[in-house]
């Protein structure tokens, strides 16, 4: 590989995803994420009526965009993209403003509340430093998080691409995400879709926020 | 189809943020019509320059603390004016050091009053009048920036929040207004209210306007502003508080002549906008993240 520069990037196939949750309780003990907090997760539907019922799964985590819209708004310069293309939380000079939580289209981001910081997945950037594999992509036991450099054509994320149709979530964006997606389900995708119960659905959702702040705006 | 599992994030922001809209608001709008004889030299709203530069300084130091009491690290404030930390593209990097120059050129204004010099009054107060829709404009930018959610990402926003700033600011002087009149000698003219009311009228017609925007482009819009409307409509608080207690029936109470002619009505309605507007910045913010991203 000599001195190019790498850019990390993940192809997660939904087909051989099982929806286990291994990834999200590897991501939890290796980044010491406080209880009732996630940097990535599995977000899991369930869709027809039995006997034709089937549950489909979407792998969350941070998407590592290479236009990240949380980088642009952070006024402390706490959170950059590495040239590596990871996008970086710095924890010491992060003032808590929740700027970059509210402009993340894709609610990857979070307060800890140990650390009183805004906090993402960092695609184990102490791991990947060392010539290690993600958490995740190590616990995975259908093998279905597949991480590697993006700009090597030989790289099996670069192959997988290259000979599958992938998807990312909210293209319309223009965030270009470095998380891809095989066989992912549109339903999963992110976008909220207009149905005739839509203000119950909205509500059923506002009440699983653990927080009493999604409240805060009803009192 | 039914969610199985998901992990929605908690809201970053508590009730200090639309505080500080509203406070730094109200600071504009009063430092804009303290501006209107000493910069723009209309000479009838003499008797208001004091007191509305008072007004606007004050609200000024309440603002920054309602910013950095929201802060999950308040000690850590001072990072934002760290120029090492100065990210270029994030405009509350902007905003806080408008907020820091403001304040400085708000006082130095106030003292030129007090001195009686006019001249450096008028240069003070051109210099600090661009600073005032600034430091105010710059929430609505940081609003507008905001892709991800389509009630707040719109170029209307700095526009909406500069002239409901400039209203709450009329308002809030129009009760001033009332009690200095009440206790001191010399009368303000009846000429000059009746000039704060039609400026009133004339600012509720273009919140109004902006409203109608809004609704006609999202009713329009993609899954997640037609999301967001319709929370909007169900929303009493919205309705019921933003768009008929804080703009319809201060209209009514302004243009109708019997009303009008009445200071009690006319306060009514001058606390109905001061509290309407800050209703908008309320549920402007908290309506923003009803809707799932994820």
């Amino acid at each position: 590989m000599g001195k190019k520069i790498k850019k990390w990037g993940m192809v997660i196939d939904q087909r051989k995803c099982v929806g286990c949750h291994t990834c999200t309780v590897a991501c939890k003990s290796e980044n010491n994420v406080p209880l009732g907090y996630w940097r990535s997760w599995v977000k899991g539907i369930e869709k027809g009526r039995y006997p034709d019922v089937k549950n489909f799964f979407l792998r969350r985590l941070c998407n590592h965009c290479d236009n990240p819209p949380c980088v642009d708004v952070c006024p402390v310069q706490a959170t950059l993209k590495r040239a590596d293309g990871v996008v970086m939380m710095y924890y010491g000079k992060c003032i808590g403003c929740g700027m970059c939580i509210a402009a993340c289209p894709y609610d990857a981001r979070f307060f800890n509340p140990v650390r009183r910081t805004a906090d993402k997945c960092s695609f184990c950037s102490h791991r990947i430093d060392a010539n290690l594999l993600p958490a995740c992509v190590t616990s995975c036991i259908g093998r279905a998080i597949t991480f590697g450099d993006l700009n090597d054509p030989r790289s099996e994320v670069s192959k997988l691409i290259a000979s599958n149709a992938t998807v990312v979530i909210k293209p319309e964006l223009g965030t270009l995400p470095k998380v891809f997606y095989i066989a992912a389900d549109r339903d999963l995708m992110g976008r909220i879709r207009i149905s005739e119960k839509y203000p119950e659905a909205i509500e059923e959702y506002q009440k699983t926020i653990p927080s009493k702040l999604s409240d805060y705006w009803k009192r | 189809m039914s969610v199985l599992y998901n992990v929605p994030h908690e809201i970053p922001w508590k009730v200090y943020i639309p505080l500080y809209f509203y406070f730094t608001g109200l600071s504009a709008g009063s430092f804009i019509l303290s501006s209107l004889s000493t910069v723009f030299g209309i000479k009838k709203y003499k008797p208001l320059a004091l007191p509305a530069a008072i007004v606007s300084f004050i609200l000024l130091l309440v603002a920054p603390v309602c910013l950095i009491l929201d802060l999950q690290q308040p000690m850590r404030f001072w990072h934002t004016l760290v120029p090492a930390f100065f990210n270029p593209k994030s405009v509350l990097s902007y905003g806080t050091w408008l907020l820091t120059i403001y304040p400085i050129a708000n006082l130095v204004y106030i003292w030129f009053i007090f001195a009686r010099d006019d001249r450096m009054t008028k240069v003070l107060g051109t210099i600090t009048v661009p600073l005032a829709i600034f430091v105010h404009a710059y929430t609505g930018f940081a609003f507008a920036v905001v892709r991800a959610r389509t009630w707040w990402h719109s170029a209307l926003m700095p526009g909406y929040f500069l002239t409901s700033a400039i209203l709450s600011g009329v308002a809030l002087l129009v009760i001033v207004a009332f009690v200095m009149d009440r206790f001191s000698e010399n009368k303000l003219m009846e000429e000059v209210f009746s000039d704060l009311y039609n400026m009133m009228i004339a600012i509720i017609l273009v919140d109004l306007f902006w409203v109608m925007s809004f609704w006609f482009t999202l009713l329009l819009s993609n899954t997640n502003g037609f999301a967001s409307i319709i929370i909007a409509l169900h929303e009493p608080l919205y309705l019921w508080g933003e768009i008929v207690m804080g703009m319809l029936v201060p209209l009514f109470l302004l243009i109708f002549p019997r009303t009008r002619r009445s200071r009690a009505w006319v306060s009514l309605s001058a606390i109905l906008v001061v509290l309407g507007v800050f209703i908008m910045r309320y549920s402007l913010v908290f309506i923003g993240f009803a809707v799932p991203l994820s």
